[in-house]
Order: C-alpha cells, then structure tokens, then sequence
C-alpha cells in the first residue's frame, strides 16, 4: 500500500484521510505539532475501520520524521481566515509557518509529490516550489478541483439533473480570482450556455466565487472542510493509482498561457508523476483577459514573498 | 426492493441482471422461453452472493407471469446478430419475438417502463410502444450509451487520460447511421475537437460506427454484451434511484429536431418516470442533416414491418 501524509490534522487534514481511508487506496500518516492531535484523530478513524471495512492504515504523530517514504505529502497547515479576512492577508504568516515544513520534506521524503492547500493556495504552492527546488510537475496546489466540485453542485441542483453528469473548469487563482468559462461547464458535454439564461450562470459563478465565504459565514469559527477535503482526496487518489485524470490544479507554468514561472490554476493531466502534462485551452480575448487579471494578482502576491 | 424483470436470459441478460445485482438496484427476475436457462443462471449468481454481498433477490424462470409488478422490465429477447449479418437482417425473427413479449409486458405489468434492447433497437421500440400503448416516456431504447461508452473508451485511450473524465454524445438511429457529436463530447468539459485533429476524430468515429461488429469479427459466434449490459445497468439505475442523468437514448419524438412519429437517439433526462425530458441540442445544419439521414433509415424499416402487417 502506497504512503500518504498529511500535514497538519486539523478539519481539512482530518477528513481528507477519512475520504481516503474510505476509498481504502493508501496508508495515510497524519502529522500534527500540537501534541496527540493527530495520533488521537488517526485512532478514532481506525477504531472504526471494522464497521467501514478499511484495509488501509491510518496513523497519527507529532514527529515530522515519520513522513519518510510518502509518495505524497498534503500541507494543510496554517492559519485560517476569519470573516472578512482575505486570504491573501494569510500570505505572510503562512509563509513563515510552513517554511520549516519544506524544509523537512526535503529531508525526510524528497521525491515525495506535494499538495498544497495553504492559503493563499497559489501563491505558497510557489513559494514551496522554489524555496525546496523541487521538480515543477512534484508541487500541486488545490484549487480548481474545489472550485469546480463546488460549482458541479450548483449547476446540478439548479438544472435538477445528477452531479455526475456535470463538468466544469475553472482556471487563474484561486478563490475571489478564478475564472469560471461556461462554455466548459457542461451536463453530459452540453454546454450550460445552451441550458441556462445568463443570468443564472452569472449567479452560479458568483455562488462559486464566494462559497468559502459562504460556508464561513455559517460557521464562524471555522472554514469549509468537506468539500476540501474531498478535492484533496481526488487528487491524491489520481497520483496514487496514476488514473491520468483531468483535474484543475495549481501548477507552476512555464511559458503555456504565456505565463512564465508562476503558479496558477489550469486544467492538467494527473497520473503518478504529478502533473505530466498542461492542457492548453482556447481562450477567447475576454477570457484571456480575465485571466490575466488573476495572474497579475498572484504575481504581485508572489513579489512580497522573499526566497 | 424495486423489481426488475429481464426478459431474455443470454449474454446481455445475464450480464445485467449481474451488474444490477452488485450494485444492489432492485431485486431481479430473469426470463427465458428455453427450460431451465433463467433458473440456471440466477442460481449460479445467487451462489456468489456470499462473497459479493449483495442483498437483492435474484430469480430465473420460464414464466411470464413472474414480470408481475416489475417497475423496469428490460426486453433483451431475439436472436443474436452472427457474423457478416446486418442488423436489419434480424428484423423478421426479432420483430415476431418482440411483438409478443410487449403483449405478455402490457399484460402482465402494465405501469412498467420499458427498456428496449433487441436490434433493430429503434425499431423495436416503436414495435413494443404500438403493441402495449404505454405511455410515450415509459418506453425507451438503448443505443446512443453503448455507442457514446464505445466512442468514450476510444477517446480516453487515445489522449492517455482517465475514462470519468470523458463525456460523449452520438445521436441518431442505432447502427451504421447513428450520429456522433464531437463538439458535444468532452474531456472534463473540453470539446475533443481542441484536444485531438480532426483525422484522430475521424477515425474514432470510424472505430464506434463498427464497435459491434468488432466485437463480432472476435468472437465469431457472438456478439457483446459486456458494453450492452452495462448501457442497460446505467438506465436501470437512472429510473430506479431517479437520477435524473441526461444520457443519449432511443425515444419518441415528437417534432423535436423537426423529427415526428418514430424513435431516434437523442439525449434525455432519465429518471423515475423514465424520459423525464427531451434535450433539444443546438446542432449545425450538417449535424441536422445527419440526423434526420438517420430518422429516415428507421422509419424505412417500420415500413417494411407495416406492410408485412408485423406492425
């Protein structure tokens, strides 16, 4: 079986490996620094392995060192917004806080694959990048896949047809900057343009846009951690049985879209190597626009951030 | 449990009757007119119940009667196509076979939906609709899955990407003239016409039209049913759960793409009702053309049922 860690096992951490234990397609190792959260959270999970029938392991431990030999490593730590925060505002302290962490990963597991979902998501999956002089295709951040998951579900419930017949694709930043294409958003392969006014894709993609905030404002003290955790889930499921799927993720660009040496959001092929390859979409002049828009945005992000 | 009786205990059948069974949609009766077939081949699926753990109740026989209060009836009756024998070939045996299998459905369990299997596939259904009288959105083909899974499968091994990521449309009759959309078919959402050249579309296109009868040239002695049963299993899932999936089935049109009185593959919201309703894509005037190419091939065919007085 096929080693997964997770950094940090807060709500995201947590139920990332429960999504994967229920799958049962890796061992996961949760790491936490605050001391038994991880070892008591992995234990609850395998107390119920027998009702859920798992073969998989999951275990837990304060000590970093037991990332060794992971195929994958999730970073999910960090602070979190509060409401009306944005995210960006977490870039500095994130940046601080997970420093030590690539640091450890180069150590203890350096052909590890890395997941980054620490916020601003775009913005550290470059930082881990180049401050670890990692391999480009090793160093994924989650963005698109939730974004898209999200915005499934609002074109499912809003047609009354099944998720599964959905498809979406969202590429740029992350968040208050993606760009939503309709024209890709599909039921079956049929674009949403043809099925829906355009009032209410406008409403869909402003729903998709905002959901962070909207989970958070029910919840207060915390952020999403589902639907996240089920994003994280997908990717590593598609590294870790090289499936080829096509999922948007953060992937640091070199020269596709014109974009060079930048992490952003664009659909890729996924499979055992990380992300073995970009797919180049046709943009139309608007879409290029918008894009470089959220481009602009992660660049000057990315500028505040010494190496 | 909801029930679903199967009409027809060969390849296709029982295949279903498997695919339904491990994933636990409905209790299943299996018929066959051949003594012992049914029976057989429940028994033998019941056995490895204990280490597939399914719950359902699986049964065989050759008694009609056994359809009563069925929720989906799939009629998969006729011979089989063999080797070198074009689809409308079969029409005569299949058409006689048909005819009286939808009497025995009407009779028996009439606020059924039915899936119709059996090739001609556009044809009998518009036999098995004429026959029970049922109505219009509870009788419904399958054709345009097993070609779009078909076309699917080819594209996601051509671009070495994962098949859920896929999505495909092929309209039309079922057959020689149905009609793939590429521009509809999709990898997450990405028309395959920015992502392959138009010669690689070709030839996938190629490959689906003949995807039968490639299967036949293997086997020599018979035809798929792998492909078949699993189209059959995913529409019996849509009407069972109420999925509500939009997928490309054989349905009565009714003016829909200028097409009126027969049946034709178009995509549908499959549900628990069955046709919950008709998608009427945008298609360009060479799509249309194909299409109605298509509508005119089935509607030669019931033709020629009528004016043998089959119909």
């Amino acid at each position: 079986m096929k080693k997964v860690s997770i950094i940090g096992a807060g709500n995201v951490g947590a139920n990332a490996a429960f999504y994967i234990g229920e799958k049962n397609f890796a061992d996961v190792m949760m790491i936490d620094s605050v001391e038994g959260r991880a070892k008591g959270k992995a234990l609850d999970l395998m107390e119920a392995a027998p009702a859920r029938v798992y073969e998989a392991k999951i275990d837990g431990s304060d000590n970093i060192e037991d990332i060794a030999g992971s195929e994958v490593v999730v970073i999910t730590a960090g602070h979190v917004r509060k409401p009306h925060m944005s995210r960006l505002d977490l870039l500095e302290s994130n940046a601080k806080l997970i420093d030590p962490i690539i640091g450890q990963i180069k150590k203890y597991t350096p052909d590890a694959i890395i997941i980054n979902i620490t916020e601003p998501v775009d913005a550290l999956t470059w930082y881990i990048l180049k401050k670890g002089s990692f391999d480009p295709k090793k160093v994924i951040g989650m963005t698109g896949v939730l974004d898209t998951t999200r915005l499934r579900e609002f074109i499912s419930k809003e047609l009354q047809v099944s998720t599964a017949n959905t498809t979406a694709i969202v590429i740029g930043g992350h968040h208050d900057y993606m760009v939503i294409i309709p024209r890709y958003a599909t039921v079956e392969g049929i674009p949403i343009t043809q099925l829906l006014p355009k009032e209410k894709i406008d409403a869909l993609i402003k729903r998709t846009r905002e959901a962070g905030s909207e989970i958070l404002s029910y919840l207060k003290t915390a952020t999403a951690h589902y639907a996240p955790a089920a994003a994280i889930a997908e990717i590593v499921e598609a590294i870790v049985k090289d499936s080829k799927r096509v999922l948007c993720v953060s992937t640091c660009l070199l020269d596709e879209y014109d974009i060079k040496d930048l992490c952003l959001g664009v659909p890729v092929i996924i499979g055992a190597k990380g992300v073995e390859k970009v797919i180049k979409l046709l943009l139309t002049l608007e879409e290029k626009q918008q894009f470089d828009e959220s481009v602009a945005v992660i660049r000057s992000a990315v500028e505040t951030l010494e190496l | 449990m909801k029930k679903v009786s199967i009409i027809g205990g060969g390849n296709v059948g029982s295949s279903t009757a498997l695919y339904l069974a491990e994933k636990r949609i409905a209790d299943i009766h299996l018929i066959d007119v051949i003594e012992g077939l049914a029976e057989g081949k429940a028994l033998d699926a019941e056995e490895a119940a204990p280490i597939r753990h399914y719950d359902i109740e699986l049964r065989g026989s050759t008694d009609f009667s056994n359809l009563k209060d069925s929720d989906v009836v799939v009629i998969t009756a006729g011979i089989a196509r063999q080797p070198g024998m074009s689809r409308d070939d079969l029409l005569n045996t299949n058409a006689r076979i048909i005819k009286s299998v939808s009497e025995k459905t009407a009779y028996y369990t009439p606020n059924a939906i039915i899936i119709m299997v059996t090739n001609p596939l556009d044809v009998m259904t518009y036999l098995a609709l004429k026959v029970t009288g049922f109505a219009l959105k509870r009788v419904i083909g399958m054709a345009g899955i097993l070609d779009s899974i078909r076309f699917r499968y080819f594209v996601a091994q051509k671009l070495g990407i994962a098949i859920n990521d896929t999505t495909a449309m092929v309209l039309g009759g079922h057959g020689d003239s149905m009609v793939p959309l590429p521009r509809y078919s999709t990898v997450a959402g990405i028309p395959i016409t920015e992502l392959l050249s138009s010669d690689e579309i070709d030839q996938i296109i190629e490959r689906t039209r003949k995807g039968g009868a490639e299967i036949v040239g293997y086997l020599k002695t018979g035809s798929a049913y792998y492909a078949p049963a699993a189209s059959v299993a995913e529409m019996v899932e849509c009407i069972i759960r109420d999925k509500r999936r939009i997928r490309p089935c054989s349905t009565y049109l009714r003016g829909e793409y200028g097409i009126n009185g027969i049946f034709v593959g178009v995509p549908v919201m499959l549900g628990k009702n069955g046709v919950e309703q008709i998608i009427e894509l945008e298609l360009i005037p060479e799509e249309k053309e194909a299409l109605h190419k298509s509508a005119s091939d089935v509607k030669t065919v019931i033709e020629a049922l009528e004016n043998q007085n089959i119909i």
